[in-house]
């Protein structure tokens, strides 16, 4: 005898995001990096920055951390938001 | 059997026979390895009929992941999970406390520190639902907690993702990641249940929830004074705070009844210990240096970490078999990134009325 039952996961159904639109170069772009606050990031966004500047040519940089590597960037710290062409999100450790 | 008409949304599968349903599970990762109960229609509406919830009531959104926690995913977990219609108010209990915003649950679930959720549950509905506060408390002592918590981790499996290595990002996770889930001996207990201490108000049922490390057992069979007692209560507290995090957070320590009756003989309440334990459990800096931590304690070796931020912030439980001078302390996940959270079962929170 067969058994049917109900799919027990999200299906995709909720919290679908889409990408941002691609810059079509990072020349002079200012671009935005916001670090998890743990020590371990520190040495990566430096050599990310660098990196951006010197072979990308990105015109400025901003750094912003967050209080609480757990939960979302807290919304005054995206109080500049407008005027970055870019920025940049991940986990650190 | 259910007497109310549903429209559930999510997708139907058919398989041959419950062999094929369980490797359709385990194969899509939709299991943690134990086997599960295939989550049929019939089944999923008696979970809601019992709680009075229509499939897309909405128990919470978790923030991160933008995520969308709805009471027919839930009662399709729940069953899967083992549990029975009667279970599920208490899954859907534990579920709203998690989301509320000071359990911080992405990070507590799909941190490498690799907690698990602990929940404790108290009220009226531990009788109705024969849970056991005794014997092996913290070991699958009954059916109905190895259910619950059970249902717990496969919503976060199914729900969130939070399977290990996909959100789940824990170095080496504990055992109650499986289950981790007691309920406490409120009947042979002098001092006032958990929940009602935390503000739910008395006979109400209630569940509390913390981001927690893995249980450390204690022992002292060699003292009846309360303050020896606690301070081997202390010791493990300490232990933790050198060899793990020195952070101030929520700890919760499990009394079994051979120390409660030392505490009730010197008539302690649980304010008491409490308070004790805030004042005693504390270390400094320096002493990261005698467990291999030196790097870290730079120049400032004599400030004092204690490691509650005040009394209220150690979960005082009643709970384990009838002998043995045993006890239990259940570290935080890492200081108080997470808080634990206290609700009654059956109580919405920010429901439109």
């Amino acid at each position: 005898m067969t058994i049917e039952f109900l799919d027990p996961t999200h299906e995709n159904r909720f919290g679908n995001f889409a990408l941002a639109p691609r810059l079509a170069t990072l020349e002079n772009a200012v671009v935005a990096m916001v670090s998890n606050g743990k020590k371990g990031t520190i040495p990566f966004f430096d050599t990310l920055e660098e990196t951006l500047r010197s072979t990308y040519g990105v015109a400025e940089v901003v750094r912003i951390t967050k209080s609480n590597y757990s939960t979302p960037v807290e919304t005054a710290l995206l109080g500049d938001a407008e005027r970055w062409n870019a920025l940049v999100a991940g986990i650190g450790d | 059997m259910s007497t109310t008409q549903h429209h559930f949304i999510s997708r139907r599968h058919t398989v041959d026979d419950l062999s094929a349903a369980q490797e359709w599970f385990h194969s899509r990762k939709w299991s943690d390895g134990l086997p599960i109960v295939p989550p049929t229609e019939g089944l999923v509406a008696q979970c809601l009929d019992w709680a009075l919830l229509a499939p897309d009531h909405l128990i919470g959104i978790e923030p991160v992941r933008e995520r969308a926690i709805t009471a027919e995913k839930v009662a399709i977990n729940a069953v899967m999970a083992g549990c029975l219609p009667m279970h599920f108010p208490v899954v859907v209990a534990a579920l709203t406390a998690m989301l509320q915003e000071p359990f911080v649950l992405h990070g507590a679930t799909s941190s490498t520190g690799g907690c698990a959720v602990l929940v404790v549950i108290n009220g009226p509905v531990r009788l109705e639902q024969q849970m056991d506060p005794t014997f092996s408390v913290l070991g699958a002592s009954d059916r109905s907690t190895t259910v619950i918590g059970r249902a717990i981790r496969l919503v976060l499996y199914n729900l969130l993702d939070v399977r290990p290595g996909e959100v789940d990002r824990s170095t080496l996770g504990h055992p109650g990641k499986i289950s981790f889930c007691l309920s406490e001996d409120e009947e042979n207990s002098a001092w006032l249940p958990l929940a009602e201490e935390r503000g739910v108000p008395h006979y109400a049922s209630a569940v509390t929830v913390m981001a927690a490390g893995a249980p450390r057992q204690i022992m002292n069979e060699w003292t009846t004074q309360p303050e020896e007692l606690l301070n081997t209560y202390v010791a493990e507290i300490k232990a933790s705070m050198r060899h793990y995090s020195i952070w101030p957070g929520n700890y919760a320590i499990v009394i079994p009844p051979q120390l409660r009756e030392h505490f009730n003989q010197a008539g302690w309440s649980k304010a008491m210990i409490r308070e004790y334990i805030f004042e005693h459990a504390r270390i400094h800096r320096r002493e990261w240096a005698d467990c291999g931590k030196g790097a870290v304690v730079a120049d400032k070796g004599d400030r004092e970490h204690a490691a509650l931020p005040s009394p209220d912030d150690l979960l005082v439980i009643a709970a384990g078999g009838p002998a043995g001078g045993f006890g239990a302390v259940i570290p935080p996940w890492f200081g108080k990134t997470s808080r634990a959270v206290t609700i009654a079962i059956g109580a919405c929170v920010d429901c439109e009325i």
